[in-house]
């Protein structure tokens, strides 16, 4: 048996307060000019159906503190799930030693106002609360729904929810705390026509209690999702070439976090691996592009605080076409001589905060879907379900994203299905070819997974309006 | 009480027919650095995950939460769950066949007693050569992860096994800037050893690459000839073959591998095996994630496929024995079949032979959006971020930007030219540079 598995009689899963500030309290004596320790209690459920069945229903739960500790600059991070005032104490002299060991002079941490507030989403049904036979059967049914024709050939459902509860404390006197909970439910029919098979993928979810889930209609969700995947496996991948594209939210919104929110980081940006290093006042997209940052938006993840006790506020990245500011944490913007604009996330407590973005997206502008697609003579509307993924290579902004079934616009209208759609291209060059922006605006998070970065993932949301591109290179798969 | 003993009876109580433990504990180190160390973080996790079955019903829980009422909880959850699952006709009982292989070098014992100093010591070198490199290139991002686990797993049919592991992996990541010109430059490494980390090495071919990639330019379109680096190729035949090679893929419909053992699938020139007992492979382990021992087991050999993996659950609905791939990617996430080390066999030329015998092609250096390539039909799909010409038998012009395409099954019959001798690792999958003949480059036209 594991040493150290042994059941821990005195343990705990809550932590007081006063034992926090107790050990902060002990790391100015250790010799830390700056010390904020992290508690989190964690919950998540996944249920996954297959093919009309359970394949499993798992569940997981983690609690604990890790501690950050800053000595001449230096960051020395250590945790523990065991919240023992004694395992407390150690954890704090090994972020104190990691502190140490990584030596050497560096800038002061980054200032931050000082904030205390307990902060709790609004919910009226505790997922956890939901019996697990409620869950499964409601996951069962939406998998059933799915199956409309004999051209469904698999069909996945996932339920997920989540609840997560952090509290941070600092040496400077913080003292927030936040609650917060995800639901969602995921969907995936593969379809298959003349030989043809496609598969779509699509989710919806939001921070909020059980009754998001229970209040929506699930059954025609899957339907919808099937009769997609067949209508897109009965059509053709569209002729490769550059053309002007109307991007759906859904998608513009992924591919503005991926390939621009990234580079506006601003720990990429004080290393210079980003492109948009010196560009601050510099014009980098077209007049009708403004870019948000935001902690708390209809549709987005529930952020009002950054995991450094910063207040997550509205930050303006880019205002008709200038790049305004970056999205920082107190590291980075110590380097960079700004402030911290709330965006020092950490995965859990196990993890230090690293710069992140929150909910990033575009801000509509007055065009309706009509006027976008109005003047296109022949191009392509990048649908917005069945999203397979991208990547960005951030050091030089290039893209490349597989996307949903989608349609051929042809003299301004809209015309046949288009499967297998890849767009690529330059981020920069992009940007600067917007020459309509929507009067829409969807923003989602996501429940099953998030974004990922040095290891750690965090949920975030992405969105904007529907937003037209004159030129932008489409491939098919 | 141990906590698994103490999660068994309650289970069993509760009056599940079988119930299997399975407990990590993990201690990390972890370093950030640029041009200098930027911070460290030490942290130890545990973590259980619990699987009951009540006659057919199966469900899985997990906490990192170790005391007695949190474990006596889940264990009540877990049953609780499985009440409602729905029973799987296909499920007969869990691994009874525990025990360790001869899988050797999987553990360093060093790693216990590495200070945080010997760490910092061996990093700050290799930081310090990508910085005086070249004045145009510098270190923009790296990640150090030195992390030793011990895992225990049992069920109501066994004593507890036990193992060790150690991992460690490096990335560094460099970026170079002249005039208007941008580029970067990224290794990294996944070892078992700390003797064996080459950091240094690691940080000038990083930075090497970042100033050469200054020049590099779009190429045009066309068939010609494709070499792909080891670690490149070694990413792209794990991304794609991961999951058909799995028995659950093949039970499920899913793999085209599928009524396909004993036939010729590929050229006599390939093998590839999934080996578990390979020393100081990246998953080599004594049993899998269930407890069941490891092996080596031949997938494809001369170009005939020859098994597909299988943990307990998919070999007992074949009626065959299980490979020993029983792999759970976390703690909380149920076992499921998944390669351990998967080789691809060495051929004989050297990676300078095949650019040598190559009068007009390209030499790929480095790949993003591989992971676009589709398993189930082999669409293979990846965007050259760093490439080479090869022009009259040596490495030209840089470029960048190009994507490759083609049909993995169909390359293995027939577009396989050669198969180079320097085995080297990304993560689980080992390749050597392979040349093929038969991927179409789509540039700028």
């Amino acid at each position: 048996m594991i040493r150290g598995a042994k059941i821990l009689k005195a343990k705990k899963e809550q932590v007081e307060e006063t034992e926090l500030e107790k050990i902060l309290d002990k790391a100015a004596k250790l010799g830390a000019s700056y010390a904020d320790a992290r508690y989190q209690n964690y919950e998540y459920e996944l249920i996954t159906v297959e093919n009309k069945t359970l394949k499993t229903y798992s569940s997981r739960r983690l609690s604990g503190v890790g501690i950050r500790a800053v000595i001449k600059g230096a960051v020395g991070y250590a945790s523990t799930s065991d919240l023992s005032p004694k395992s407390l104490e150690k954890t704090l002299e090994n972020a104190v030693k990691a502190a140490k060991s990584v030596g050497g002079e560096r800038k002061p941490f980054g200032k931050s106002k000082v904030e205390e507030a307990y902060v709790k989403l609004p919910i009226k049904v505790n997922p956890f609360d939901v019996s697990p036979e409620e869950k499964v059967s409601l996951a069962l049914d939406a998998n059933k729904s799915a199956w409309i024709s004999d051209e469904v050939k698999s069909a996945m459902t996932w339920l997920g929810c989540s609840r997560d509860v952090r509290l941070f404390m600092s040496s400077e006197g913080a003292r927030i705390n936040v609650e917060t909970a995800l639901v969602g439910l995921f969907h995936e029919t593969v379809a298959k026509v003349n030989g043809v098979m496609e598969r779509v993928p699509y989710s919806e979810s939001m921070c909020a209690g059980f009754e998001f889930i229970k209040n929506k209609d699930w059954n025609s969700f899957t339907a919808d999702i099937s009769k997609l995947a067949i209508e897109a496996a009965s059509s053709k991948t569209p002729p490769p070439g550059t053309y002007p594209v109307v991007v759906d939210p859904r998608v513009f919104g992924i591919l503005l976090h991926e390939a621009f929110g990234h580079a506006s980081e601003g720990d990429l940006v004080s290393t210079g691996e980003s492109v948009l290093q010196n560009k601050i006042g510099a014009k980098l997209a077209s007049d009708f592009v403004t870019i948000i940052d935001e902690g708390t938006v209809e549709g987005g993840y529930f952020y009002p605080f950054d995991d450094e006790g910063t207040k997550k506020k509205k930050t303006v990245i880019v205002e008709n076409g200038v790049l305004k500011n970056y999205i920082l944490d107190r590291e980075s913007a110590s380097q960079l001589g700004l402030e911290s604009t709330g965006n020092g996330r950490a995965q859990d407590f196990e993890n230090l905060p690293i710069v992140r973005q929150t909910n990033y997206y575009m801000q509509p502008k007055d065009y309706n879907f009509e006027e976008l697609i109005e003047d296109v003579d022949f191009g392509v509307y990048v649908g917005g379900r069945g999203t397979t993924g991208g990547e960005v290579e951030v050091g030089m902004g290039t893209f490349t994203f597989g996307v949903g079934p989608s349609k051929i616009i042809k003299n301004g209208e809209l015309a046949e299905t288009v499967r297998g759609v890849v767009i690529s291209g330059l981020i920069l060059e992009t940007l600067k070819t917007i020459d309509a922006v929507g009067n829409d605006l969807l923003i989602q998070t996501s429940a099953f997974g998030g974004c990922g970065k040095n290891g750690q993932r965090a949920s975030v949301g992405t969105g904007g309006p529907h937003v037209r591109v004159r030129k932008m290179t489409v491939g098919g798969r | 009480m141990e906590v698994a003993e103490v999660a068994v009876k309650k289970a069993l109580g509760l009056g599940a027919t079988e119930v299997e433990v399975y407990t990590q504990k993990t201690k990390n180190v972890r370093v950030e650095f640029d041009e200098k160390i930027q911070s460290l973080k030490t942290t130890e996790s545990l973590g259980i995950g619990l699987r009951v079955a009540l006659g057919r019903k199966i469900a899985t829980c997990a906490t990192s939460i170790l005391d007695e009422k949190e474990i006596s909880e889940i264990a009540t959850r877990t049953v609780k769950i499985a009440k409602v699952a729905p029973e799987d006709p296909h499920w007969k009982h869990m691994n009874k066949k525990f025990g360790k292989s001869s899988a050797q070098e999987y553990y360093d014992k060093a790693l216990e007693d590495l200070e945080h100093k010997e760490i910092i010591e061996k990093l700050i070198p290799a930081i310090d050569l990508m910085k005086n490199y070249d004045k145009r290139v510098k270190p923009t991002r790296g990640i150090l992860n030195v992390s030793t686990s011990n895992v225990s797993i049992l069920n109501n049919y066994s004593e507890s096994s036990e193992r060790r592991e150690s991992n460690i992996e490096v990335w560094m990541r460099t970026k170079a800037k002249e005039a208007n010109m941008e580029s970067t430059g990224n290794e990294h490494q996944e070892a078992k050893f700390w003797k064996e980390t080459k950091f240094e090495e690691l940080a000038e071919k990083a930075a090497e690459k970042a100033v050469k990639f200054l020049k590099a330019k779009p190429v045009s379109s066309g068939q010609m000839a494709v070499v792909i680096r080891n670690q490149i190729f070694a990413n792209i035949f794990g991304w794609i073959l991961n999951g058909p090679i799995t028995a659950e893929w093949v039970q499920k419909g899913r793999s085209p591998l599928a009524n396909k053992v004993g036939t010729q699938i590929a050229t006599e020139d390939l093998s590839i095996a999934d080996d578990g007992l390979m020393p100081k492979g990246w998953r080599t382990k004594p049993f899998d994630d269930e407890g069941h021992p490891t092996q080596r087991t031949p997938i494809i050999e001369k170009g005939v496929l020859k098994s597909y993996i299988y943990d307990n659950y998919t070999a007992i609905k074949d009626d065959v024995e299980s490979t020993g791939n029983a792999f759970r990617a976390f703690y909380w996430a149920g076992p499921q079949p998944a390669p351990t080390n998967l080789i691809l066999k060495a051929g004989k030329a050297s990676p300078e032979e095949i650019i040598q015998d190559t009068k007009k092609g390209v030499f790929v250096e480095e790949t993003i959006g591989e992971w676009l390539s589709n398993p189930v039909s082999g669409n293979l799909n990846a965007t050259i971020s760093h490439g080479y010409l090869i022009e009259n038998g040596e490495l030209t012009q840089p470029i960048k930007g190009a994507v490759i395409s083609g049909n993995f099954y169909e390359l293995l019959k027939d577009g396989i030219e050669v198969i180079g001798n320097d085995l080297r690792n990304s993560a689980h999958c080992y390749s050597p540079t392979v040349k093929f003949t038969k991927l179409t480059l789509a540039g700028q036209e």
